[in-house]
Formats: C-alpha cells, structure tokens, sequence
C-alpha cells in the first residue's frame, strides 16, 4: 500500500459569524488534530474564491453560515455544486434561520428541509431532560443509522443532541441515507405557536442528519442543526427525558468525528490496484483465452484508514465474466491481507468479455473495475483426433473398406 | 392358423428354391449387400444408445454403408443376365464403374469420418 491518501486536506470553512469558529472550536480542533488545514472564511467576504486558474484551491468544504443569503466573491449555488460534482466533500449545516441559499443547496444534494421557515423539530417524548420546561425542542436522539463504516465501529453510546430543522430524504434519491433519524414522536412545526393543521413532516420520516455520496465518490453531510457541532452540545451531559440514565458526556463529540472522518475520507475509501489474470499454472497474462480455459483472476483491494491503505476484509466481492450479460458470477476469497482471488472455467461460449467487479456497499465508496479480454474457439488442430465413443463408426468405415477389397478378389476370381 | 403357417413355409420354401436357381455372382453381390446393410444398423441402433456426439463420424460410417449397399445393388442390376436393359453392357465394365465409385466414396468418407 502506498502512502498518499484519496483525498488532500486543504478546507475551506465559511462561516456567517467568526463567533462561531470559537464556539464550535472542539469540533474544528478535532479536523486540525487530523492533519486538516482549515481555512476560515466569513461567507460573504467579497475576495472569496473556491478555485484559481481552473484548480480548486480546496478538497473540501465546511459550510456552518446557515443564514448567509449569498455568498460573497464568485462563490454561489453552482459553483458549490460544481464543486461537488469535481468529487469535493461537504459539510453542510443549517438552523432555523437557513436561507434560500442553503435550502437551495440541501434540495440540490437529494434533501429537502422543512419550508416553513418557523419550523423546527419538536418531540414531546424523546426531547434531553435538561429541556424540560422548554419547548421541547432539544431533541436526545438515538435513531442511527446502523453502518460500521460511516458511524465508526465503537458503539456511540449517549444519545446525539439536536436543536434544528428536520428535513425529509427524497425519496428518489438512492444515494441520500438518513444517519440520525427523528423518533417516531416528532414533529416539525413552529414551537411558538398553535398547531393550526397536521404537520407536514412527522415521526421517523424527518431526518435530522443525513449523508450522500454521490456516484462520483463526492461525500455530503447535511444536518438540520448547526448546535450539533458546537462546543455547548460537544461538552455538556445528556439525560433522555424520563430514562433513568444519564451521560457525563452526549454523544455528539463521537458523531462528529466519526462522520466528519467518513466525509472526508478518512474511512470507507476503497481502492483497487494489480487486476490479475492468468491460466491455472501460468503465471503471464494472455492477451486471449480459449473457450473451457480455467484462468485465475485475483484483484488487490485496499482501504483507506486516514493515515495508511489497510487491506480490506470481506466476503461479498464478486467478479463477473460479462458479454452482454454475466456468464460467470464468482464470489472473490480473501487472504485478509488484501488479495482477493478466485478460479473459474471461460464458458463455451466465444467472443470478446469483460472481467467486471461492480461493488457498491452502503457507506463505501464504489468500485468498478472492467478489463477486456477475447475468448476464441478451439483452433482446427485443437479438437481430439480420435473420440472414443466414435470408434464403432471408423470401424464400420475401415470394415466396409475392407469387405470392398475381398468382394471385388471372391466375385473376380469364383468358379 | 394352421393354414397360414403352412402357407408361409409354402412362400419361404418356393422363394429359397427360386433363389438357389440365382447365379453365383448375384448371390456374392446380395451377401455383401447384406453385410452392408447390416452394419448400417448396427451403427444406428448404437447411436440411438450413445447419443449423437460426433455426428460427422456417424454421418460417414453410416453413408458408407449405405453407398457401398447402393453401389453393389447398381452392379448387380448391371450385370444380371435376365435384366434386357443392360444387354449391351459387358460386365467388365460394370465391374470397373462399380469399382471407380467405390474409390470416389470411400475418399469422402475417409475426410468426413476425423
């Protein structure tokens, strides 16, 4: 494994209000004591500038101006976009102040929050004890997603603290995942007044965290609440109202990082490199098999663990030897330490194929990988000269030859 | 049915007095008539058995059973003295037709058997 990383570390952040690069400075403490460079840029600052001479000067974006109604310098919904789309990571948050701008980009990356300006996510169950003669609004969430690779392997213990906006997941968009979703009890509506007619977001279906990555690899974190960040929520305790246990610490600290770190690839980037194929016994590569050949095809996956490639361990890789359709679909075996490699027979069928592996898996980055090969029929030399079960045939021809010869010598020469 | 074996034996015993009346070469040619015919059988009562792999070779062992059964019945036709239509044909030359197509055939056969 070699040493460079999938991604640089040069972010920018933009923020409305250089208050919070104080506020929220645990969470940007974390991303420095990683190897991130962090740029601090107030949203509007008119020299603000995601790239120079067609190069992005950034690798990825934190974007905590909730309320910036535009942003300043060249800087705006597209370019943030096209930012994304050159396979740049984002984290994206907002409050009950969002702005057009922000909604704008949130709806753009599959997600849409709450229209009603006013609205915040209320629950009158599953709200932090702490908040309990308040609107309710300060939701202890425990509805994670459940995925090794994006919320890290340790177990985040302590419910999450959220005081935000709900948003809900388009439900076209294959590539959002809800990672914090609300309780069955919440709802999204304005806490200062009366509800006049049923909410519009309800229960499970608000999502007040969610991730994207999109076919590119490009990495988005959306969340509804700016606070989730911030020192306060990182720092204070947390006790679920009406449960008996109470946290020293809320899991806030554990969800940042751990998300933050799947953002911005440190986890859950995959690599392949050495796609091998070879006859069983050989060891070099043909240019072409023949059918019935039995080859071995082995490919070398890695992950990315932040600071090395570690070898990648799993059980679901699969190749296909494809023309037009799979001919074979194999399970790779790994020797955990990166090598997955399996053997099969080239079908009898000839014409030019592909090696394909298309692995996409929740929270990874996808792999797809597809070398061509031809396969070509036996050659005019390559059929067996005499089959065994044929053997009665040449006898009947060579028989009839030789009772030929002894009719033409008995009715040539009888009395 | 008494009757109806005794007439069958009747029809046998007249058909092999007659037949004994047949002269020799005809009766040389129809034996290996036989043969061939026979062996063609064999061929595809065992391909009914082993299935029809390599069908090539079955296609010429069989033909060559078959061309070597219609060429003999072509001779004998040629040179039996009873038949009128060849009176003009001296058997020796019916024999070296018989044999030139018998060459021809067994030259396909031998590239269609591999």
């Amino acid at each position: 494994a070699d040493e460079g990383g999938p991604r640089g570390r040069r972010v920018l952040v933009l923020v409305d209000d250089l208050a919070v690069r104080s506020s929220h400075s645990a969470f940007f403490a974390s991303l420095q004591g990683r190897g991130f460079d962090l740029d601090f840029r107030l949203a509007d600052d008119p020299k603000l500038s995601l790239h120079r001479y067609g190069q992005y000067l950034y690798d990825g974006l934190v974007l905590f101006a909730p309320s910036t109604p535009r942003f300043g310098g060249s800087v705006d919904q597209n370019s943030i976009l096209e930012f994304i789309d050159a396979g740049h990571d984002m984290i994206l948050a907002a409050d009950s102040s969002a702005s057009d701008l922000i909604r704008g980009i949130a709806t753009e990356c599959g997600v849409d929050f709450d229209e009603d300006p006013e609205a915040m996510v209320i629950d009158h169950i599953n709200y932090a004890a702490t908040d309990a003669e308040g609107d309710h609004t300060l939701i202890a969430g425990d509805d994670l997603i459940q995925s090794d690779v994006i919320l890290g392997s340790k177990k985040i213990e302590a419910p999450v603290l959220f005081r935000g906006i709900g948003h809900a997941v388009n439900p076209s968009n294959s590539l959002v995942l809800k990672v914090l979703s609300a309780s069955p009890s919440a709802y999204s509506a304005n806490p200062k007044s009366k509800l006049a007619s049923p909410p519009s977001l309800t229960g499970s279906a608000i999502s007040l965290v969610s991730v994207m990555q999109a076919r590119n690899n490009a990495r988005v974190l959306i969340s509804g609440s700016l606070d989730l960040f911030s020192n306060r929520f990182l720092k204070s305790g947390v006790q679920k109202a009406g449960s008996k246990i109470r946290h020293e610490k809320a899991g806030n600290e554990q969800f940042v990082t751990e998300t933050s770190k799947w953002v911005f690839h440190e986890r859950g980037h995959l690599k392949a490199v050495n796609v091998k194929h070879n006859k069983v016994g050989e060891t070099n590569e043909p240019g072409m098999y023949r059918i019935n050949d039995d080859l071995e095809y082995s490919v070398e996956i890695y992950e990315w663990s932040g600071t090395s490639w570690k070898p990648y361990v799993a059980d679901d890789v699969q190749v296909q030897f494809y023309m037009m359709s799979p001919y074979v679909l194999k399970t790779l075996s790994t020797d955990k330490k990166g090598v997955f490699s399996t053997s099969f027979k080239v079908p009898d069928v000839y014409g030019v194929f592909q090696f394909k592996v298309e692995y996409q898996r929740l929270g990874y980055t996808g792999l797809s990988l597809s070398k061509q090969i031809p396969v070509r029929p036996y050659r005019h030399n390559e059929y067996e000269r005499f089959i065994t079960s044929a053997y009665p045939y040449y006898a009947a021809s060579f028989s009839t030859m030789g009772a030929f010869f002894i009719f033409s010598f008995v009715y040539l020469y009888h009395k | 049915m008494p009757r109806a074996t005794s007439d069958a034996k009747l029809l046998i015993q007249s058909l092999g007095k007659a037949y004994a009346a047949t002269p020799t070469n005809l009766k040389i040619i129809d034996l290996y008539v036989v043969f061939a015919v026979a062996t063609a059988l064999i061929q595809v009562v065992y391909m009914g058995i082993v299935g029809s792999f390599p069908f090539n070779s079955f296609l010429s062992g069989v033909l060559s059973c078959i061309g070597t059964a219609v060429l003999a019945v072509c001779l004998r036709i040629q040179v039996n003295k009873d038949n009128k239509e060849f009176k003009d044909l001296p058997p020796e030359r019916a024999f070296a037709d018989f044999v030139l197509c018998n060459l021809v055939l067994h030259l396909v056969i031998m590239n269609f058997l591999g």
